[in-house]
């Protein structure tokens, strides 16, 4: 490596509101470096990508940049200074075409000094998807019919349009992958080692252990708003570096079972059957009907909370929580006929009660429970939403993508809570796009295609390759 | 000091105003006699802004309300005409008050129309429906019943202090909304549905019933909002309530700005009716004229609402 680094920071801190979220980080990215940046929900991460990005202003911070100390003040400023982002939320205008999508915040390319040259336009946008090497996607369509890996690409893409006056130096990718299939990541992958190639670096941001192993060089992991340096990856197992994570040495990925499931049917419709204790699995290809058939089973939702049927959404944020609320009226909600006097008269001192005993058993890190959901980091928001599904003491439990987003600590103390519920006698359906964690947890799961579940199998000894061609299909290479 | 500015600035402007009036009428302003009269003044206000309260928690809009108002008087009105106890015809235009509201809840809640356009719609409809039944006149004189006209300018004596009874019925509407939105499963479930209608609704909340509860609320305070007017005026035409909605709508933003999370709340939404009515008390003593008051008050809503939006995008 030579002289200095393409990006350093120094001291970086950062409080909100007197608690501190980053505590003088010191964090260097050479040239040609894929560098990940790591840590659990709230250690701190999106505080430090919004500083680079001039979105949040830090406390105090050093950032040079090829040794040239340089102050970061707008999402302009860091545009000038060669930082690119690929920010985790898709911000994209679903009214405006592929390609405006592409070069927007840019200059269009002109006709006669104020018409749009959309012919130019097009063809600019064509060449940023070929960089990707994407084909299937006609950049004259309007960006909202786009699946969400589609749109992520267009995104990404975006990102990688080439530019006079500014050339990007540094790429910042916060969780790029999460809504990519396999091929599409791979292809993204691609992309990353050339820009290594080039001389040009990668700050890359995602829960994905596997991914981080795979293509990043180093990795910095925050914890409680502290920086480790992993080293070179090469050099240490994935299991050092959960270790590195989680501040603790990485046990079993997934809790084991304390008893099995019992006999007795817990809930049955037609092609399925799930008894008290058992957690069914369901997996399937993205869209096979998994949500579908969550939501057929849950049906009327005031019905279902009441006849014990709980149900744990895929959007936390959209469907499972009013983050402006405290979190003890988040997990009152749907048992507030029970957590008030006559159904009627609010009892807020019973409620905060409640939500302190549930809170407590899904281990949530909070100031309290009149603290305001938002305030929460993900995986916390996460046992808030299972807290609010347990609350009632359902005797179906019906969970979608539970893990999606959380990190690996709070992943695991979630798999606990499901297994805890479980020894109580609750049956569990679990619908999830991670098969190690459908085989990890599951008892039996249950493969739908195209809306139906076409078969259901014992989980145990079932390898991935095998879940995943019974997604696909292909029954005959199974096992 | 920004966080300050952003909670407690609506209330430092309140103080600022209230020091202003009372340096510049210092004989008339901070009297026992004006306060009587500034809670009497704005009782209409209070009641609709009240009701308004509850379809704003929603984050729903009723544009409804003064037409209703108007509506709800006229109806009252014919009724004495026609020779009707007092009792009745009240009874029947709260009623109407009432149904206006159900339909308004029916066509958010059941049939889907975005509440803007609904409550536009029946803005025009109650409107259209009060110069209707009234032929377009002013119903007064003989045909108010004498002791309904009395009603308003009566009150409640304790030692030297009279207090109107329209003050009296507004203090009791904003408890009643107070009990509703801060002590009830009702309340907290509307909250939730302002907050994040899907995730309320996945958690069990009768949403489409709440909505319909929410707006036949609002309609019924429209129309006794209505009622308390055309009792002060001893009349009642086809326009009186109309300058009603408005006002409510900028109480309850007024309030707004002074919660956190930029919901409304009852009381908040009484600071905001207390100050659009002690300006226009003071104003009106300090005879200024009252297009430049309609000016001087928009103007304090645009400066408290963007004082308070500012401050909450600064960069954090």
């Amino acid at each position: 490596m030579n002289a200095a680094p393409l990006l350093s920071l120094r001291n970086v801190s950062k409080a909100y509101a007197g608690i501190p979220a980053l505590r003088g980080i010191d964090l260097d990215v050479a040239g040609g470096e894929i560098h990940a940046l790591m840590g659990e929900n709230g250690a701190g991460k999106s505080t430090l990508i919004k500083i680079l990005a001039g979105v949040v202003a830090p406390d105090s911070a050093e950032i040079a940049i090829d040794g040239k100390g340089v102050n970061i003040d707008s999402p302009a400023g860091a545009h000038r200074l060669g930082l690119r982002f690929i920010h985790q939320e898709l911000s994209v205008v679903p009214t405006l075409s592929v390609a405006e999508n592409i070069v927007l915040g840019r200059p269009y390319p002109r006709r006669a000094g104020v018409l749009v040259d959309w012919q130019a336009l097009n063809r600019v946008a064509l060449g940023a998807l070929e960089t990707l090497g994407i084909r299937h996607i006609d950049v004259r369509q309007k960006m909202a019919r786009l699946s969400t890996g589609d749109r992520m690409l267009v995104k990404i893409s975006s990102a990688f349009l080439g530019e006079d006056g500014a050339p990007a130096r540094l790429y910042v990718m916060d969780e790029p992958t999460a809504a990519l299939t396999r091929e599409e990541s791979e292809r993204l992958f691609k992309v990353l080692r050339e820009i290594k190639a080039s001389g040009n670096s990668v700050l890359y941001v995602s829960h994905r252990i596997d991914e981080v192993m795979a293509i990043c060089d180093r990795a910095t992991v925050l914890r409680d708003g502290r920086p480790i340096d992993s080293g070179v990856l090469s050099a240490i197992t994935h299991d050092d570096l959960v270790a590195l994570m989680i501040g603790r040495k990485a046990g079993e990925a997934y809790p084991a079972a304390s008893r099995l499931p019992s006999a007795e049917v817990a809930y049955e419709r037609p092609g399925l059957a799930v008894r008290k204790g058992e957690i069914v699995g369901v997996a399937g290809l993205s869209g096979a009907g998994q949500t579908e058939l969550l939501r057929a089973i849950f049906g009327d939702p005031a019905k279902a909370w009441a006849s014990g049927i709980a149900y744990v959404p895929k959007e936390r944020r959209s469907e499972g929580l009013v983050t402006s609320r405290p979190i003890y009226q988040n997990i009152t909600l749907p048992h507030l006929h029970a957590q008030s006097l006559g159904g009627t008269w609010l009892t807020p001192r019973r409620e905060r009660q409640f939500a302190t005993r549930l809170g407590e058993d899904v281990r949530l890190r909070a100031a309290g429970v009149n603290q305001r959901v938002l305030e929460l980091s993900g995986g916390n928001q996460q046992k808030v939403v299972f807290a609010k599904a347990l609350g009632g003491a359902p005797r179906l439990l019906l969970l979608d993508e539970p893990t999606r987003g959380v990190d690996v600590g709070a992943k695991f103390d979630i798999y606990s809570i499901i297994r805890d519920m479980t020894s109580r006698g609750m049956a569990v359906l679990l619908v999830s796009s991670d098969l190690p964690e459908l085989i990890g947890m599951a008892d039996r799961i249950a493969v739908m295609r195209d809306g139906v579940i076409v078969t259901t199998v014992e989980a145990r000894g079932l390898s991935e390759e095998a879940l995943l061609n019974l997604c696909y299909g292909r029954d005959a290479m199974a096992a | 000091m920004l966080s300050f500015l952003r909670r407690y600035g609506t209330l430092a402007g309140f103080a600022v105003v209230l020091l202003f009036f009372a340096m510049r009428l210092p004989d008339t302003f901070m009297t026992a006699q004006n306060w009587l009269n500034i809670t009497q003044q704005l009782s209409m206000l209070m009641v609709v802004a009240a009701g308004m309260t509850i379809v704003m928690v929603m984050g729903d809009f009723d544009l409804s309300v003064g037409s209703m108002a108007s509506l709800s008087g006229i109806v009252a009105a014919i009724l004495f005409t026609l020779g009707f106890p007092i009792w009745l015809a009240v009874g029947v235009a709260l009623l109407v008050g009432l149904l206006g509201g159900v339909i308004n809840g029916a066509l958010v809640s059941l049939v889907g129309i975005l509440p803007f356009v609904a409550t536009l719609a029946t803005l025009t409809i109650f409107s259209g429906a009060a110069f209707v039944v009234s032929g377009g006149k002013t119903i007064s004189g003989r045909a108010i019943p004498e002791a309904f006209g009395e009603f308003a300018r009566q009150g409640l004596t304790i030692g030297t202090a009279t207090i109107p009874n329209l003050t009296i019925v507004a203090v009791l509407v904003l408890a009643a909304v107070w009990v509703l939105l801060e002590q009830t499963t009702i309340g907290r479930r509307l909250y939730a549905i302002g907050g994040n209608v899907e995730a309320a609704y996945l958690s069990g909340v009768p949403v489409r019933r709440l909505k319909l509860l929410a707006f036949a609320l609002t309609g019924l305070s429209a129309a006794g909002a209505g009622l308390l007017y055309a009792s002060r005026v001893a009349s009642a035409n086809p326009t009186q309530g109309s300058g009603l909605m408005l006002n409510a709508i900028a109480a309850v933003f007024l309030g707004m700005t002074m919660s956190e999370q930029g919901e409304p709340r009852i009381l908040a939404t009484l600071i905001g009716v207390l100050i659009l009515g002690v300006l226009d008390n003071g104003l009106t003593q300090m005879s200024v004229d009252s297009y430049v008051r309609q000016i001087l008050v928009g103007a304090i809503i645009v400066i408290a609402v963007s004082a308070s939006s500012i401050t909450k995008s600064a960069r954090r």
